[in-house]
């Protein structure tokens, strides 16, 4: 032993380390953002954003930004005559928000998506009460985040934009987005994560109070079971949307 | 449009509703199908397949086109992600559908509503095909990474109609890419890095196309009332007020899932469908892959001709 020296204790202790959960660690291990399995990223919503509109609203989680603006009930351009009014829905993403700069005129994508909205509507809405009209939904994605999770905002931005409008409707509708990275469901996947497509994306509209699903919308390879499991994630994530949803509306009046 | 009076949708749910159906089909009974492959000389697959009334003709096509990357940016802070993502687009083939309803089929299928459903088909057949879920390897689609690959163009038309047209389209798929011959390319190395490739003429030398086997097939579950069927006729889909359409692979794994039209269902039902359309869609490739087998052996064997269009 060398006597010059100031020696450390001969007998040592174990460091004290922080107590981290097991589920953390394997949270972090599976999302490279901050998030655990099932967070879904902040919701803003604001409605009545644009005045010339019967009603609007604005969406906002981190980087995914989306307004909405309803127009109607107004008379059919067609002249067809019908007992039920019909929903017609412009989903459009701006030039500026993808990676790649999208043109002026709607693409495949953006033509199924706003087939999609307008399916996810029509089991909601009380068409019966607009015979001969038109309502016209029109969505614009400033910003977009995860393709699949832009389009669940639409759906819910759209939602309260027609509650806005004061269009009768039985429920609310919610949407939620996950993706299935190595096996564990996550939601509300952003852009980073839904690149590598190995990993199934998954989105599902739900009217909370009536419990009745309006739209599911799913792609890639899954287990039956996991595609049972990830819809009823996607059902509780929307239950918890409802809430800042009916927060935000009972704020606004 | 077509029309269809309450007394006869009455009359279809009701009967449905105690597991028996127009045609005396129990709720989850399929139609036979008839089918032929091979019978478009110009294409380089072909299918014809009969779903009862419903009548789809395939032809694919393999072309030589260039790869496009899907990620494309300036961003400096994104160039190193982009540089990843270059790589591991570069190496791939694709899958071009286009589903074309023919008017003469339906009326459903005249002027703009036409647009509609074609986009809506054509959509759901890009989206299932191109990726790992569709089964066919990309990667060896590739000729060379960066520059050339092949292009499988799906082309559907639509010759007549009566229900269930994505399952019949999704069948015939399957056994149009079954059918497929992709001419055998040879690269050169020509120096400095750059590689020319020559195609092959020889017919006996054409490839199949590699993860055919794994194609999904799609199940189509039509709600009506508070029960569900499979394999719709057009009667049938004018009673449903919602359609689950999920793709199906050998395996039993679910490759795609859509709803349809304008109503909602329950999450339960929605866990019977899915566990329904696995083992439905299950039977229903083994039937297909039986019936080709079939008509390879009465292919090989000599006295071969082909019925085409005339049964």
């Amino acid at each position: 032993m060398d006597k010059r020296r100031i020696n450390g204790p001969e007998i040592s202790v174990k460091p004290i380390e922080k107590k981290i959960t097991q589920t953390n660690s394997n949270d972090n291990e599976i999302r490279k953002n901050n998030r655990s399995i099932e967070n879904i990223r902040p919701i803003f919503i604001k409605p009545n954003v644009i005045k010339k509109a019967n009603g609007s609203a604005y969406y906002e989680a981190e980087n995914i930004k989306v307004i909405c603006g309803v127009y109607g009930p107004r008379s059919s351009k067609r002249s067809m005559v019908s007992d039920e009014g019909n929903i017609y829905c412009e989903f459009k993403f701006a030039p500026f928000s993808c990676n790649k700069r999208c043109g002026y005129i709607r693409n495949a994508q953006e033509r199924e998506y706003s087939l999609i909205i307008q399916q996810a509507f029509l089991p909601a809405i009380r068409l019966n009460l607009y015979p001969k009209s038109t309502i016209d939904i029109y969505i614009t994605v400033l910003e977009n985040d995860g393709t699949t999770a832009c389009l669940a905002a639409a759906i819910t931005c759209a939602s309260i934009a027609l509650t806005d409008a004061g269009i009768q409707m039985y429920d609310l509708v919610a949407a939620a987005s996950a993706t299935c990275i190595k096996g564990n469901i996550c939601l509300d996947p952003d852009a980073s994560e839904e690149e590598n497509d190995t990993n199934s994306k998954f989105m599902l509209s739900y009217m909370p109070s009536l419990k009745q699903i309006t739209h599911v919308l799913c792609t890639g390879k899954m287990e039956a079971e996991q595609s049972i499991e990830a819809i009823n994630t996607c059902i509780d994530a929307c239950n918890s949307i409802k809430t800042v949803m009916d927060h935000c509306l009972i704020n606004s009046l | 449009m077509n029309l269809i009076s309450p007394s006869e949708k009455d009359f279809i749910t009701k009967g449905i509703e105690s597991d028996l159906r127009n045609d005396g089909r129990t709720r989850i009974a399929y139609r036979d199908f008839i089918i032929e492959t091979g019978i478009v000389s110009q294409a380089s697959g072909s299918c014809r397949l009969r779903l009862s009334k419903t009548d789809v003709l395939i032809g694919v096509k393999v072309e030589i086109g260039d790869i496009v990357s899907n990620t494309t940016s300036d961003n400096n802070n994104e160039q190193e992600q982009d540089i990843v993502n270059s790589q591991s687009e570069n190496d791939k083939g694709r899958i071009v559908c286009s589903v074309e309803c023919s008017p003469s089929a339906s009326r459903d299928f005249e002027g703009r509503g036409a647009n509609d459903i074609n986009n809506e088909l054509s959509q759901i057949m890009n989206r299932v095909l191109n990726g790992p879920q569709g089964g066919i390897d990309l990667k060896s689609l590739c000729i060379i990474p960066g520059a050339q690959c092949w292009v499988i163009y799906v082309d559907v038309l639509v010759l007549d109609y009566d229900g269930n047209l994505l399952d019949t389209i999704f069948l015939a798929t399957r056994a149009a890419l079954q059918n497929t011959r992709i001419p055998k390319v040879e690269i050169q190395d020509i120096g400095n890095g750059q590689l020319e490739f020559e195609i092959s003429d020889d017919i006996e030398d054409a490839e199949k196309i590699k993860g055919w086997e794994d194609v999904p097939v799609t199940v189509t579950l039509n709600k009506i009332g508070q029960k569900y069927i499979i394999d719709a006729t057009a009667m049938e889909e004018l009673c449903t007020d919602t359609k689950i359409i999920i793709a199906v692979n050998k395996s039993g794994e679910i490759c795609a899932m859509q709803k349809s039209l304008y109503g909602s269902l329950n999450p339960s039902l929605l866990t019977e469908m899915i566990r329904t359309a696995k083992d439905i869609g299950k039977v229903l490739i083994k039937n297909i892959d039986t019936t080709l087998e079939h008509e390879q052996v009465m292919a090989s064997r000599a006295n071969n001709k082909k019925f085409g269009f005339f049964i």
